[in-house]
C-alpha cells in the first residue's frame, strides 16, 4: 500500500532581485521592474519517490538540496510547478514546535488552539487533554498564560500537542533537537510507539544519527533532485561522501610550506585484518593504517603520527610513533609506517584523517597532509558510549565452574591469543 | 489481482469472494494550481473539515482582543458610542442634518452599528493573512479561516454594540417592530458582502503591501458614501442611480428602515445586494484559492 507519492514533481520560485543600483525614476520604469526583475529557481526537479504504509522514510541533504520545499510540498503549504503528489490518509506535519501559540492565551487555551490549526478535532483534544498536560509536565501552570512559560516548557507544550495528533502520516522536522536530554528521550519514544502503530513517517532532517537511528529508508536530495534511495546506512554514506568527500585531498594544507622538505608524506591508506585496501572499517574490528613517505635524504629523531577528527572537527583518536621508546630513523627513499590496531575503538560515523611527520626533539612539523583521507566506520561490535574499549570477558558461577583452557584469559599472554589473531589466521 | 487477493485465496480457496478491508482513508492529490479546477464544493468541504478550527480561532480573536484590558468587552461599545456622540454634535448641533422622525444621535448609532462591522472586519481580515505570514509558512489549513474569523469576530462585536442601541431605543421611546426581524438577514447579506471584499483584499495584500495602506482611506471615503450620518432622502435625485451602486447603501438603509420604521424595508434592492455580494463573495473565493496555492512562497 502506498500512503505517499510523488510523482515527476518540481517547485519553481521567482527569485526578485532587489535591484541595488538606480532604478529608472519614471513610474513606468518601476512597475516594469516589479513585474519582470526576477530569476527563477528550481528548488525541486522531477522528484519522484513512493512511501509505503508503516515504513520510516528519512530525507537527507545539504543545505539547499530542496528538503525543506519538499516538506512544504508535502504539509500542502505550497503547491508544485508540475507533477503530482498523492497522500493516501491523514497527514500531519509536526514542523515547528509551538507554531500557532498565542502568548496571551493559557496553556489550555492553546493546546485547543494549536491543537487545532495542527487539525486535530476539539473533541480529540478534550480526549487527550490530561495526556497532553502530563506528558508536557506543565501541569501547574495550565492556566498561566504562555508568555509567562520558561522557553523549555513552551518547546515541551509545542511538541506535546503535535505528539498527541494520531494521523496516518508523521512529517517530521529538526523539531526533535529541543528539550534536554530526558525529553528527548520521551521524544523518541513516542515517535517509536507511533511507527509500532503502523504510521508512516517521513523524517526530514540534518541529524544524520536520529536518521539512521529512525529510519527504514533514505532518501538523498541533491540541487533539488534525488541522489540516491535506498537503505538508510548506504544513502548515508552516500551522503557523507559528498559532502566531506569533496573537502578531502582537494587542498592538502601543509604547515611547513618550504619549497623542498626533505621527507613528504605521499600516501594514507586503511587496510582491514587481510590486508586489503578498504575505505570503510568496523567498529572493534582489526584495522591497518599505512603511512606512506618519500625521503630525500637520511633523517633521523622522526615520529609518525595519524588524527582521526569527526565530521564535526572534533579530535577523536591518534596513531602514533612517538608512543614508542625510541623514534624512528629512515634512509633515504620511500617506505611505510604502518600501524596496526587490534580492534578499532571509533564509533561509526565518518572521520577525515590528518597525517604528519614530526621531530621529536623539537617538535617541528616536517611535513602535515591536512584531511588526507576519509574513513567510513560502520557499525560493528556494537556499544554505547563514545568509543569502543577492546575488552574480554570471562563468566564465574560458584556452583559450576568453567574450566578454562590453560594460559588463556588467565595468562598474560591470553591478550594476544584473543580472538582478533585467531580471525586473522581464519 | 492484488498479491494480498491472491494470498486470501491461497489461504481459503473456498471462499473466493473474500471481502478484503476496504481503505477508507481519503486519498488527497496535490498538483500545480490552475482556475479551472477551483471547485467550490471540495473547497467548502474542507472548510466544513476544519470547523473546529474556525469556532476555536474566533473564539481566540475575541478572547485575545480583550485580554488584559480594564474596560475588556465594554471596548465594543465605547467605540462606536464615542462616534456616535461626536457625530451627534457636529451633524445634529452644529451642522444641523435631518434625520427623520427620530433623533439624531439614534438615527446615527443605527448607521454606525452596521457601518463600523463592515470596517472593522474588512480592516481585520485584509491585514490576517500578513499578519499570520508565520503560521502560513509552517502549517496548512484553509487560508479563508484567517479572513473568516475576523468577520465572525466582528459579528460578536456588533452584538455587544447593539445593547447600547436598545438602551437608546428605550430611553428616546422608539418602539421597535416586527420589521426588526429583518435584520437577521440583512445582517447576513452584510456579513458576505463584508467577507467577499476581505478576501479579496487579504489575497491581494499577499503580494502588494499597497493594500495595507489603501484600505483605511478607502473605508473612509466608503463611509462619506454611504449613508450613515445622513439619510439616503439627502442625496440629490439625479446622483441616485450612480450612488446605489455602492451595495451598503441599500443594506445600512434597509437596516436602518428596519428599526426606525414603521414600513418594511425594500426586499427587491435588498434581494439584489443580496445577489452582487453573492457573486463577488464566489469571484473572490475563487481568486483567494487561487492564491492560497503559492501564497507561502510569497507572502
Amino acid at each position: 500500500m502506498i500512503d505517499l507519492k510523488f510523482d515527476g514533481v518540481s517547485k519553481k520560485y521567482r527569485i526578485r532581485r532587489e535591484a541595488g543600483r538606480a532604478v529608472s525614476s519614471s513610474k513606468s520604469g518601476r512597475f516594469r521592474n516589479f513585474a519582470r526583475n526576477y530569476e527563477e529557481f528550481w528548488a525541486v526537479k522531477n522528484v519522484s519517490f513512493q512511501v509505503t504504509r508503516g515504513e520510516t522514510l528519512g530525507i537527507i541533504g545539504p543545505n539547499g538540496a530542496g528538503k525543506s520545499t519538499v516538506l512544504k510540498l508535502l504539509s500542502k503549504i505550497t503547491v508544485p510547478t508540475s507533477g503530482e503528489i498523492t497522500i493516501n490518509g491523514r497527514l500531519s506535519a509536526l514542523i515547528e514546535v509551538g507554531s500557532g501559540f498565542h502568548p496571551e492565551l493559557t496553556g489550555r487555551e492553546n493546546i485547543y488552539l494549536s491543537g487545532s490549526i495542527l487539525g486535530m478535532r476539539r473533541r480529540e483534544i478534550t480526549e487527550r487533554l490530561d495526556s497532553i498536560i502530563e506528558f508536557a509536565g506543565v501541569r501547574g501552570f495550565i492556566d498561566t498564560p504562555v508568555k509567562r512559560y520558561s522557553s523549555g516548557m513552551y518547546v515541551r507544550l509545542g511538541f506535546s500537542i503535535a505528539a498527541h495528533l494520531q494521523p496516518d502520516i508523521l512529517l517530521l522536522d529538526e523539531v526533535l533537537a529541543v528539550g534536554d536530554a530526558a525529553f528527548q528521550a520521551k521524544c523518541y519514544e513516542r515517535i517509536r510507539t507511533l511507527r509500532e502503530r503502523g504510521t508512516t513517517i517521513v523524517f526530514i532532517s540534518h541529524d544524520l544519527n536520529a536518521v539512521e537511528f529512525l529510519c527504514d529508508r533514505a532518501l538523498l536530495l541533491s540541487s533539488g533532485e534525488v541522489a540516491a534511495d535506498g537503505l538508510t546506512r548506504d544513502v548515508i554514506g552516500q551522503y557523507e561522501e559528498i559532502v566531506y568527500g569533496a573537502s578531502v585531498r582537494s587542498e592538502p594544507k601543509g604547515r611547513s610550506n618550504g619549497t623542498r622538505k626533505p621527507i613528504r608524506i605521499t600516501g594514507l591508506t586503511f587496510r582491514d585484518y587481510q590486508q586489503r585496501e578498504v575505505l570503510s572499517a568496523c567498529t572493534g574490528d582489526p584495522f591497518i593504517a599505512r603511512v606512506e613517505f618519500a625521503a630525500s635524504e637520511p633523517l633521523r629523531d622522526l615520529d609518525f603520527d595519524v588524527f582521526y577528527y569527526s565530521s564535526d572537527g572534533r579530535l577523536h583518536c591518534q596513531f602514533s610513533t612517538s608512543v614508542g621508546q625510541y623514534p624512528l630513523d629512515l634512509d633515504r627513499g620511500d617506505g611505510v609506517v604502518q600501524f596496526s590496531c587490534p580492534e578499532l575503538g571509533l564509533q561509526p560515523g565518518v572521520y577525515y584523517a590528518d597525517a604528519t611527520i614530526r621531530r621529536r626533539t623539537d617538535g617541528e612539523q616536517i611535513d602535515w597532509q591536512y584531511r588526507f583521507a576519509l574513513l567510513r566506520v560502520e557499525p560493528g561490535k556494537r556499544v554505547s558510549g563514545r568509543f569502543y574499549a577492546p575488552h574480554r570477558w570471562r563468566l564465574t558461577q560458584p556452583k559450576d565452574p568453567v574450566q578454562f583452557p590453560p594460559g588463556f584469559a588467565d595468562s598474560p599472554s591470553g591478550w594476544d591469543e584473543s580472538g582478533v589473531l585467531e580471525r586473522s589466521n581464519e | 489481482m492484488t498479491f494480498v487477493e491472491m494470498a486470501y485465496r491461497w489461504i481459503s480457496p473456498s471462499a473466493s469472494n473474500v471481502v478484503l478491508p476496504v481503505d477508507t482513508r481519503q486519498v488527497t492529490i496535490i498538483r500545480a494550481p490552475s482556475f479551472a479546477r477551483f471547485s467550490l464544493i471540495n473547497s467548502l468541504t474542507e472548510l466544513a473539515h476544519y470547523r473546529d478550527l474556525l469556532y476555536t480561532l474566533t473564539v481566540h480573536r475575541i478572547r485575545v482582543r480583550y485580554k488584559q484590558s480594564v474596560l475588556g468587552m465594554s471596548w465594543a461599545v465605547v467605540q462606536p458610542v464615542s462616534m456616535m456622540i461626536v457625530f451627534t454634535v457636529v451633524f445634529s448641533l452644529i451642522a444641523r442634518v435631518p434625520s427623520g422622525d427620530v433623533p439624531y444621535a439614534i438615527f446615527a448609532y443605527v448607521g454606525l452599528l452596521p457601518w463600523n462591522f463592515f470596517s472593522g472586519s474588512v480592516t481585520n481580515s485584509t491585514g490576517s493573512l500578513v499578519s499570520h505570514a508565520q503560521l502560513i509558512t509552517k502549517v496548512y489549513f484553509p487560508r479563508e479561516i484567517l479572513p473568516i474569523t475576523y468577520v465572525l469576530a466582528a459579528v460578536f462585536d456588533s452584538l455587544i454594540a447593539s445593547s447600547v442601541l436598545a438602551a437608546l431605543m428605550f430611553y428616546y421611546r422608539v418602539p421597535l417592530t416586527i420589521n426588526a426581524l429583518y435584520t437577521i438577514p440583512i445582517v447576513v447579506v452584510l456579513a458576505l458582502f463584508s467577507l467577499s471584499m476581505g478576501l479579496l483584499l487579504s489575497a491581494t495584500q499577499v503580494r502588494f503591501r499597497d493594500i495595507g495602506m489603501a484600505v483605511p482611506l478607502l473605508l473612509q471615503l466608503w463611509m462619506f458614501a454611504t449613508p450613515i450620518l445622513y439619510p439616503l432622502s439627502a442625496v440629490p435625485a439625479q446622483l441616485r442611480d450612480i450612488y446605489a451602486l455602492n451595495p451598503l447603501v441599500s443594506i445600512i438603509e434597509s437596516f436602518r428602515q428596519a428599526l426606525l420604521s414603521e414600513t418594511a424595508p425594500d426586499l427587491w434592492s435588498l434581494a439584489k445586494s443580496a445577489l452582487i455580494s453573492m457573486m463577488l463573495l464566489i469571484a473572490s473565493y475563487s481568486y483567494f484559492k487561487r492564491v492560497e496555492a503559492t501564497m507561502a512562497d510569497k507572502i
